[in-house]
């Protein structure tokens, strides 16, 4: 069809004829110019792919009726590349496929007339197609860290070594094949590769989108102090912050704020978020919590704000299960809990795999909808609560058994023992360092005859001897 | 005379818009469905609560040391956390072991845990530290009612000294009750003694005796602690008497 259109307007039109589709890639001579080429390759069009650090690929349609023919256009992108100290070959094609082809294999300028491009390739040799788009390997392999499969009908160097089996050495020999045959014998894969050495397309060209920046900043007339001003700053300075990741279909990952101070500091803060979001009021209110517990010294004449975007959330919520608070309600809630806490004092349990009494770990809150709620049976089991730091205790035994247990804590007198079970023997980390002790002087190690006492008062209670300096604890309560 | 009184008492809180305290508020038991009350999956003591702890309402757990009251809070944690719903418990000294709750059935992954300072240091030091972690406490419950979506939040103030829970303000807890109502949540308060005593919530008023078993000295062994409960109610809504095993599981 395509065709056609232009053999007719070609008998009509002696000058060069208009065209829907022409294509020029751009080959730099070294990877150092990467930056430069991509820079030049945008002036002349928005819609480029970038191969490699050395080859870009630019959509040119529409351009002959700026620059006139093709040639001059050519010769206009290797003259603005000299201008920057940019060595570079160009080709432009009717077909993306037959520029790259060619820019490869041709120094110079190389313009093609749209449908010699079969013609043009003809002679190239065959080993052209194993650069051109290299086979990533399959998924299952990648998965297995295996190499490539040697007769992967895909790869093209498999393709290219059964061709020259065959005696093939030339694109226009691969092209003059007769394609039912040449897919009958190698596959789909083989039919495929046939068409690129005819220089057609197997893919439209999709444009590489330039990276793009989520960055709000904002310089002060007057300096501010105090972090109620700020958050009128910050309202400004996140409404079209959100707007323009909403745009985009992205989310905040990690959430940058700078502020620039009178005494000519920054004071630099990261939050990193938890999921993805974008709504202006939570992330105001994280900043703003962030910057309670971490404020800034001075006064603050520049505000910027800065986000590492990421793809956006897809929530699917369902009836079937019971609703949990959004995340960006469970991160406002944990940033004001930590604000008031302590960072490390609020988040979930978690069980560490030790022998160590009393040990555990705490992680961040997320939780998550569950579809089938885990129905637990069995009965109530006595709960212990225990002293982080265990009391210090003054311990009677008689025959061997503690007989009457006192502290020095008014809220814990202790007294006479009417029953008591014991003594368990538990110890751990004696191999570590004795020089490791804890900021509160417990070490690292332990080494303890463990009882449980219930006493007069009623309270049941379980204590233990430290085995290497003979004291007692009381380490927590059966409740 | 007697009905001529409470009739002006309670004029005079309806004009200060504080008749939400009174029991002839509350909406009549017939209306109180399955999906207003947070089970406890202890079946006798669900029995006796008609169903359970009621939702949007202040509740409290309160006993003697070691008569089951941080069990019994557990256990509601750990039904909640097996509904799906997920839960707080505002720690005020810092006593959960993580090892208990896990064995009572908490899942510990929709646990939101938050620690206070623990009474090892606040109990020697001035009792306005004491007084600071109390208010940060209440503080924290407070962000985590007014946050939604939990289905029990408890607060721990088993180790603070009577004296400074005297001293807060009753409006404390009508604050809480303020907080919750018309919510799914159900809040239990953990304490020595009752505080709240809240209008529309239960008092469970524990009493427990361990109970050791073994024939020989070297097989004496801590068994179980029987749990007796008495629920009290405004009204007599909610009434009776209740005793429950909980065994205690040796991980040594």
């Amino acid at each position: 069809m395509e065709r056609s259109r232009w053999e007719r307007s070609r008998s009509t039109n002696d000058e060069d004829p208009p065209m829907h589709d022409v294509f020029g890639a751009i080959y730099a001579a070294d990877d150092r110019f990467s930056a430069a080429l991509i820079e030049i390759a945008r002036e002349f069009s928005p819609r480029l792919a970038i191969h490699s650090a050395r080859e870009v690929v630019l959509d040119l349609a529409g351009l002959t009726r700026l620059f006139g023919k093709t040639q001059t256009i050519a010769e206009e992108l290797r003259r603005t590349a000299a201008a920057r100290g940019v060595q570079v070959r160009v080709a432009i094609a009717g077909t993306r496929t037959a520029a790259q082809i060619l820019v490869r294999h041709r120094a110079g300028l190389t313009v093609i007339a749209p449908g010699a491009e079969a013609d043009a390739l003809a002679p190239l040799p065959l080993d052209l197609l194993v650069d051109l788009f290299p086979t990533p390997p399959s998924p299952r392999l990648r998965r297995a860290g295996a190499p490539n499969d040697p007769n992967d009908p895909n790869d093209p160097n498999v393709l290219v070594r059964t061709l020259k089996q065959w005696g093939l050495r030339t694109l226009g020999a691969l092209a003059a094949l007769p394609s039912d045959e040449l897919v009958a014998r190698l596959g789909q894969p083989a039919g495929r590769w046939q068409r690129v050495a005819r220089g057609e397309d197997p893919l439209p060209l999709v444009p590489s989108v330039p990276e793009e920046r989520f960055e709000q900043a904002l310089d002060l007339e007057w300096p501010i102090e105090g972090l109620e001003p700020l958050s009128f700053v910050l309202s400004r300075l996140l409404d079209p912050l959100s707007a323009h990741l909403e745009r985009r279909d992205r989310g905040a990952a990690v959430l940058h704020v700078r502020l620039h101070l009178v005494t000519r500091e920054v004071h630099e803060r990261s939050l990193q978020l938890p999921i993805a979001m974008r709504e202006a009021r939570t992330l105001r209110t994280l900043i703003l919590l962030d910057l309670e517990s971490h404020p800034p010294p001075a006064a603050i004449d520049r505000v910027v704000v800065a986000v590492d975007p990421t793809p956006g959330r897809v929530v699917q919520f369902s009836l079937l299960t019971r609703p949990v608070p959004s995340p960006e309600q469970v991160s406002t809630l944990m940033a004001r809990l930590q604000a008031l806490m302590g960072e490390t004092r609020c988040g979930s349990p978690v069980v560490v795999d030790s022998w160590e009494p009393g040990a555990f770990a705490m992680k961040p809150f997320t939780p998550v909808e569950t579809a089938s709620p885990v129905l637990r049976s069995g009965g109530l089991v006595a709960s212990l609560r225990r002293f982080r730091i265990p009391i210090i205790a003054h311990v009677q035994a008689e025959g061997g058994k503690p007989a009457r247990v006192l502290t020095d804590r008014r809220e814990l007198p202790g007294g006479r023992v009417e029953s008591c079970a014991g003594p368990w023997r538990t110890s751990g980390q004696w191999w570590l360092d004795d020089a490791r002790e804890r900021h509160d002087g417990t070490r690292e190690m332990w080494d303890r005859d463990e009882w449980d006492v219930t006493l007069a008062d009623g309270g049941t209670y379980r204590i233990f001897r430290e085995r290497r300096a003979g004291k007692w604890f009381v380490e927590g309560v059966v409740d | 005379m007697a009905n001529h009184a409470r009739e002006l008492a309670e004029s005079a809180l309806r004009d200060r818009k504080l008749d939400r305290t009174l029991t002839t508020a509350l909406p009549p038991l017939e209306r109180v469905d399955a999906a207003a009350l947070a089970a406890t999956a202890v079946t006798p003591l669900d029995a006796t609560l008609r169903g359970g702890l009621p939702r949007g309402q202040l509740s409290e757990v309160v006993g003697a040391r070691s008569s089951g009251r941080t069990t019994l809070v557990l256990q509601c944690l750990a039904a909640a956390t097996a509904r799906g719903e997920i839960a707080a418990l505002i720690d005020t000294c810092d006593r959960l072991d993580v090892a208990t709750a896990l064995a009572a059935g908490v899942d510990l992954d929709r646990l939101l845990w938050v620690r206070g300072q623990g009474s090892e240091r606040t109990a020697q030091s001035a009792q306005a530290t004491v007084e600071r972690a109390v208010d940060r406490a209440l503080k924290a419950l407070n962000l985590v009612l007014q946050a939604g979506g939990f289905g029990v939040v408890a607060i721990d103030l088993v180790d603070v000294a009577p004296a400074v829970l005297r001293r807060l303000p009753f409006t404390t807890w009508m604050r809480v009750q303020r907080a919750i109502e018309g919510s799914d949540t159900a809040c239990v308060l953990l304490a020595s003694e009752p505080l709240a005593r809240s209008a529309g919530g239960l008092t469970l008023s524990l009493a427990g005796r361990a109970s050791w078993t073994g024939a020989a000295c070297r097989s004496w062994r801590l068994e179980r602690l029987e749990i007796a409960t008495r629920v009290i109610s405004p009204r007599r809504r909610v009434d009776g008497e209740v005793t429950v095993g909980a065994l205690a599981i040796d991980e040594r």
